[in-house]
Order: C-alpha cells, then structure tokens, then sequence
C-alpha cells in the first residue's frame, strides 16, 4: 500500500461529513481545488478556528466561545425556567418563537434505545447538576414527538421529578392554523388522546 | 429470495430507521405477509416527504415497495391508524420487542402468527396495564416460531408428560430433564409452572416470575453472545 497523496487524503477526509460517499467526496474536493481556492482556503482557516475556539458551554452545553454562552450570560433571562432540547437547531427554532425568556440545556443528542445511547452516553449527569443548583424552578421539556424524544422525555421527567423539581412537557396538538381536513390522521388521533379539559 | 417483488399495501411495522444520505432512511420493516424487510425510503427526511412522519416504530402501517436485492424501495406508507404512541416504560419495552426481531428474524421470511403476536403486544403495550404477560406471550412465540423452544410440556428424553407436581430443569440444547441428579446450579420448575408457561398462563404470579426466568436463558442462548442495547438501557433509566 502507498501513502496516500494529498487529493486522496482530501478526498477521504471529506467522506467524514454526513451523507457524504466516495463521489460526493471526489466532487468536492475537485471543485474545492480547481475553483474554489479561496473558498477552500477560507474553510480550513474556519475549520481549524472552530475546533481551536468552541467548546461546550457550562451552563446550556451547546456550543460556545468562552466558557459560559453569551445567552447563558444575559441578565434579562428568567433563570428558573430551564428548557430542554435535543439540538442547537431545536434551540434556535424555539427562539425564534419569541416567547420563551428562559433558559436551555442542549442535551446534543437523545437517548436511543436501539442505538445503545442511554444516560451514560448522553451525560444526563451534567442536566441534573445543571437543573438542581437551586435556581431552576421549573424544567420544560421540548425534545422532539418521535419515539426517541418520547423515551428521552420519560427518563428526564422521573430523575428530574425525583430531585424535587417541576417538570412540564411541551403541548402536542394540531400545527397552528391547521384545518381538520388536510391534518394527517396521526396527528388527530393523538390530539384526540391528549385533549384537555376547559 | 431476490425475485423481484412489487408488493402493495402490506400491514407492517417500522422496526427501526437509520438515516441514509442526505434525505433518505433505511427501515427495517416487519411485515405480515413477507417478514422482515429491509428498504430504502427516498427522500423521507425531506419537510415535505409524504412519508415523514408515517415511518414510525410502533404504528401500524400498510407499506408498498418493489425491487429484487437484499434492499428494496419503499414506494408508499400509510398510516393504519388505532395505536396511541406507547409512552414510558411501555415505550422502552417496544424497543425490546423490536431489538429482539433485528437480532432473531432473519429477512424475508414470513412468520404470520409471529407479526399477530407482535401486533396484539403492541396495542396492549398501547393500552397500558400490566405488560409482563404479553411480553412473556410474544418471547414464547417468537422462540416457537423460530424452531428455539424446547418442548415444555414433556420430557426432553423419552417424551414424557411432566408430572405437575415433579421438579424439572432445562439443559441447554436439549430441554427439560428430571431435576433429580442434575447440577445444582440449573434453576428448578415445577411442572405446573411450565405447563401454565406453555399456555401463556400467567394468573398465578409465581408462574410470571419463573416465566420471566426461563425465557430470560432461552432468549440469551439464542442471542449466543449478543447483547441488547433496549435492555442495557431499560435498566439503566431504572435507575435514577
Ligand atoms: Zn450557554
């Protein structure tokens, strides 16, 4: 076997990034080298910054610059509600709600039954020191509908109920603006077994 | 086994999905008519995918796919519609159920009465109440199925009746003997207790505990090694 050159090198490299196989790979490091140069030049440069510069904030554990987030840090927010999500994108969605003034733990995964990811390996630990400083109040769970949120939020609920704190869950219903009609039956069928009494 | 299938509306099961390329899972379906399948579904990541949101584990479904190889194209799902989404320990329990199919049932190959079996534990996990027995059920009828259930009603040798009274141990690979004179360390089970095992009696709450036991070691024999993930987790949110 030889040592592989750069291009191959580059080539493997990029098979590293999700959804990404051997042709993929080969076209972009192709595109990267013959017409992006500073392009490329640019991504090794914010690659390596990246990697150097973040890392997992103490408080809310997505990703961030000093030790502390600058979110985490804003006096403005109500430190008793703790917010729970699966990833910065769930993050980002919810603050785009603008009604949330809380704070979040970003817990970067979920648990996975199958894919043998539990406590352990998602460090629920650190949520619970988190969540039981005193300060919190009240933790909301807004991991995901699927099956895996689901087993996720059943677990977080038990520890978290267990050591004294509230714990809610968000509401699952009909999207906002939704007609009966053109609402898949899923959907229906669980707003049907969660209504609520007015 | 790699005939080209074009199959329409199949009562199934999403019994896992993995994310492939950028758009697109990979599913592990239980199907009625066909057993375990494997398929892609294209584009079922994408906002808009008919199919998000549909490739659930534990809903009943009707799948359509075609294709000839060991992966086939999921063209169509649909929700069936009946089964709440199982929530808590009734959830981590499926996930049991299903890691048990991934790792025993080999594709393609149709076991009826094992997907009714499925069926009838999920809407019962669904519904709530005590699931011990229904789990017990479904492990008795997978190992039968699969050709790993010894015969519990009758000696391994000699093939005769238990005597309810008389005590009995199961030997690997063989079945169950007369307790007299075999190690101390096999556990010992009344007849009564595997004859009411074998007819998925559980009333008596001894018959549940010792069910529990036996299925326990005729499961992890026929893992041979293999260890779940449900069930390393299962116990570890037990735990809090
Ligand atoms: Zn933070």
């Amino acid at each position: 076997m030889s040592v592989p050159n750069s291009l191959d090198e580059l080539i493997a490299a990029l098979r590293c990034l999700p959804g990404v196989g051997p042709k993929s790979a080969q076209r972009m490091a192709y595109h990267l080298l013959q017409h992006e140069r500073d392009g490329a030049q640019r991504l090794s440069r914010a690659l390596l910054a990246a990697l150097q510069n973040l890392r997992h904030c103490t408080r809310c554990n997505a990703f961030a610059e000093s030790e502390i987030c600058a979110r985490c840090a804003a006096p403005r927010r109500d430190a008793s509600l703790l917010c729970v999500v699966e990833t910065p994108a769930d993050l980002n969605m919810m603050e785009q709600s603008q009604l949330y003034n809380g704070l979040y733990y970003c817990l970067m995964g979920r648990i996975e039954p199958l894919g043998g990811v539990g406590p352990r390996e998602l460090q629920i630990e650190r949520l619970i020191v988190r969540a039981s400083g005193g300060e919190v109040q009240e933790v909301i769970l807004a991991t995901n509908f699927t099956n895996e949120g689901e087993a996720t939020a059943h677990y977080l609920a038990e520890v978290l109920r267990a050591r004294g704190l509230k714990v809610s869950r968000i509401a699952r219903g009909l999207p906002v603006g939704a007609e009966l009609e053109y609402t898949d039956a899923g959907t229906i069928g669980q707003a049907l077994v969660e209504r609520r009494p007015l | 086994m790699t005939q080209k299938q074009r199959v329409a509306n199949a009562a199934a099961y999403v019994l896992h999905a993995l994310p492939y390329r950028e758009t697109s899972l990979i599913v592990e379906l239980f199907t009625r008519s066909h057993g375990r399948i494997g398929a892609v579904a294209k584009g079922a990541k994408r906002p808009r995918s008919a199919l998000r949101g549909v490739l659930m584990e534990f809903q009943p479904l009707a799948a359509s796919w075609s294709g000839g190889g060991e992966l086939k194209t999921l063209t169509h799902a649909e929700w069936k519609g009946g089964q709440p989404m199982l929530a808590g320990r009734a959830l981590l329990l499926g996930y049991y159920l299903n890691e048990l199919l991934l790792n025993l049932l080999p594709r393609e190959d149709a076991h009826v009465e094992l997907f009714d079996a499925y069926a009838r534990s999920i809407a019962e996990l669904g519904a709530g109440g005590a699931a011990a027995p229904g789990l017990r059920r479904f492990e008795r009828i997978l190992l039968a199925e699969l050709g790993y259930l010894p015969l519990l009603t009758e000696t391994a040798e000699g093939g005769v009746a238990l005597d309810p009274a008389g005590e009995y141990v199961f030997v690997p690979d063989r079945g169950a003997l007369p307790a007299a004179g075999q190690s101390a360390h096999l556990v010992r089970y009344r007849g009564a207790v595997l004859n009411a095992i074998a007819a998925d009696d559980y009333s008596d709450p001894a018959v549940l505990q010792q069910g529990r036991q036996l299925m326990r070691t005729l499961i992890d024999q026929v893992l041979d090694g293999r260890m779940l993930n449900s069930r390393r987790i299962f116990f570890e949110m037990q735990e809090p």
